[in-house]
This record gives C-alpha cells, sequence and structure tokens, in this order.
C-alpha cells in the first residue's frame, strides 16, 4: 500500500505537469490562431471596398471555424464563461460583414483582437495570475 | 441536470480516492495541517459540481495539489522533528501533579471549564483523580489517572489469564465472508457442518445474522431469528 501510495503520488505529479504544459500550449495556440485570423481579416479589409467580398467572407468564416474548434478545447482547461465574449463578438462581426456595416465590422473586430490579446492575462502560467 | 449528477460522481470517486491514499488519520485524529486540507478540499469539491461552466479539472487539479502537498509535508514531518512541531505544534502539559499549569491553558487559549469538559469525556470528573493530563497536538486531551484511583489490572493480583484473542467474523447477515476463512483456519463446509450440528439440519449460512471463531475455538453465533449461543472449544474441522 506503501509503495502504490507513492507510484500514485508520483503519478499525480507527472498528471499535474502534463495539464499545466498541455493548458499552456492550447491557449497559446488557439490565441495566436485567432490573432493571426484577425490580422488577415483586417488586412482584407482594408484591400477590398465591399465587406461581401467573398475573400473576406472566407476569412471570417475561418475565423468562426478556428474559434470554434479551439473555444471546444479550452472548455475543458478554461472555465467557458471567460471565453465566450469572442464567440459572440464573431457572431456580430458576420452580421456587420453581411450589412457591409464597415464601422461597426471594424470596431468588432478591434473587440476580438483585444480579447485575444487580453486573455493571455488568464490563460497559462504567469505571475499576474498568480499573484 | 445529467450533467451535475455526472460531475459529482466524478468529483465524488476523485475525493474518495484521494483521501484513500492520503491515509486513514485523515478521518480520525487529525493535525491542524490535516483539518486545513479537508477544510479545503470539500469546499473546493463543490464549486465544480454545481457551477457548470467551470471545467472539472478546475476542481480536480487544486485537488491533485494539495494531495502532493500533503504527501511533501507529511514526509517533511517524518523527516524532521523541529519541521514537525513547526506545523503540528508539540503536546502540553496542562495538569501535573503540582496542579493545573494556567501558563500553558492561557497559550492554548483554553479555559478550565474545556479542560473539565474534555476530563469528563475521558471519565474523570475530579481534578484529584489526575496525576498528568496532556493536550496532545490533534486537540484531544490524554490523561494518566492517579495510581490510587487507577482501576486494578491482573498484574496487581497476580492472576495469570489466558492472552486475548481477536474473534474473527466469518459470517455476516448471511453471508460468509471469505476473506477472514483463511485467517481463522476454517473452511465453508465446517460453517455449514457447525450449523447443521448445533442448530438443525435445515439451518442455512443464509439465516446467520453474525457468527465468529476465535484462536481459543469460541464460536460466538446468532441466527437472523433468535438469541445469540456461545460454542467453547469448538474443534476447526469440517
Amino acid at each position: 500500500m506503501k509503495i502504490f501510495s507513492r507510484v500514485v503520488i508520483f503519478l499525480i505529479f507527472l498528471l499535474l505537469i502534463f495539464f499545466c504544459v498541455l493548458e499552456d500550449a492550447l491557449s497559446s495556440s488557439a490565441l495566436q490562431d485567432l490573432q493571426n485570423d484577425c490580422a488577415r481579416i483586417e488586412q482584407l479589409s482594408l484591400e477590398k471596398d465591399n465587406l461581401r467580398d467573398i475573400g473576406l467572407t472566407l476569412a471570417v468564416d475561418t475565423l468562426e471555424y478556428n474559434w470554434t474548434a479551439n473555444e471546444s478545447n479550452l472548455c475543458y482547461l478554461v472555465n467557458h464563461k471567460s471565453i465566450q465574449e469572442v464567440g459572440v463578438e464573431i457572431s456580430k462581426l458576420k452580421v456587420y460583414q453581411s450589412e457591409n456595416d464597415v464601422k461597426e465590422f471594424k470596431a468588432s473586430l478591434e473587440a476580438v483582437k483585444f480579447y485575444a490579446h487580453s486573455y493571455r492575462h488568464f490563460m497559462g502560467a504567469n505571475l499576474h495570475n498568480v499573484i | 441536470m445529467l450533467t451535475i449528477i455526472l460531475r459529482s460522481i466524478i468529483i465524488y470517486i476523485v475525493v474518495l480516492f484521494l483521501f484513500r491514499i492520503m491515509g486513514k488519520r485523515q478521518l480520525g485524529q487529525m493535525q491542524p495541517f490535516e483539518l486545513v486540507l479537508t477544510l479545503i478540499i470539500a469546499d473546493l469539491a463543490t464549486i465544480p459540481m454545481a457551477e457548470i461552466g467551470v471545467p472539472v479539472l478546475h476542481g480536480i487539479i487544486p485537488l491533485l495539489t494539495l494531495v502532493i502537498l500533503h504527501f511533501i509535508l507529511t514526509l517533511l514531518c517524518r523527516i524532521s522533528a523541529k519541521f514537525s512541531m513547526l506545523v503540528s505544534g508539540k503536546p502540553v502539559i496542562i495538569i501535573n501533579p503540582k496542579g493545573i499549569d494556567y501558563k500553558s491553558l492561557k497559550k492554548l487559549n483554553i479555559s478550565i471549564d474545556d479542560v473539565f469538559e474534555a476530563m469528563r469525556g475521558l471519565g474523570y470528573f475530579s481534578l484529584d483523580q489526575v496525576e498528568y493530563a496532556i493536550m496532545e497536538t490533534n486537540g484531544k486531551l490524554s490523561v494518566l489517572s492517579k495510581s490510587s484511583v487507577s482501576p486494578v489490572t491482573n498484574e496487581n493480583l497476580k492472576i495469570h489469564v489466558a492472552p486475548s484473542v481477536v474473534p474473527i467474523n466469518i459470517v455476516s447477515e448471511g453471508r460468509i465472508m471469505k476473506d477472514n476463512l483463511k485467517e481463522a483456519h476454517v473452511s465453508e463446509e465446517f460453517i455449514i457442518d457447525f450449523l447443521h450440528k448445533k442448530i438443525s439440519n435445515k439451518a442455512k449460512v443464509k439465516d446467520v445474522l453474525v457468527m465468529t471463531i476465535d484462536k481459543n475455538g469460541l464460536v460466538y453465533l446468532q441466527m437472523m431469528k433468535g438469541e445469540s449461543q456461545i460454542f467453547k472449544n469448538v474443534r476447526r474441522v469440517a
């Protein structure tokens, strides 16, 4: 029993390390994807006159698809309520795009970029979170 | 609803498992740091149960971390007596042959009434019965009574008695305790044969409430219906 307990304690220790690394890797990759997608949309929106452009539509769809996939993985590790704003903002982004509302579209894109930046503060390991 | 049920089951199993690997001391005499740990675990376990937005891992990971911490603290306490004293404190004598040590009571922040209450719990109603009383690190009082009021033992009277033996439970509520049979050096056939001989030919194991046997061959038997019976010098052969 004593040896079993020690083995279990060691396995728990390894498991904790695994979860820490996994959380850091998943959150970094998800937020990096989000920032990259936003940068691409921003670039395309500057190049195109019409927000309903097929290239821009595809870029927004990619943003939504990537975030949905990453969000479902992050939900295992992060409080779901803390990351739901991005999903809401992407939905708004799609509506503004279909209405060709450039001003609101840009505001919404800025909001997504802001979340992508600010989420880094509570995801993964850093001194701010610890204190 | 199903999510909450499943989460509760997961957390319950994890907490149960953690308490098992932390050792049985958790359930009884707890040291201060063990009490703190138990309180935190109880609180942490409830968060992911009720909050669906919070991942189950947010509840499990702190629990696992606390177990690791507990293991390290226990290990350090075992290695270093000084560290153990720092974490758990040390036993304090609060009553000595001269009387109550009021300074120690003040240090421990307990009143005379608390001492009396703890003494009464141990069966001592008067201070003159107590030679020493020690407040243990787990908050329990240990009392050494004065020799004039200590119960007389066989050793005092110089009486030779047979060594005490532990009775082994071989049948409980109609079920044969298979794990105990080997320890008791009996077989299932022995039990059935014993019932047929001592109770009736129709007696079955499922009608037995409890049956124990000890090293000296003393059998305690009580059927579901009926009074208990004691059989001495039973030979353990089927």
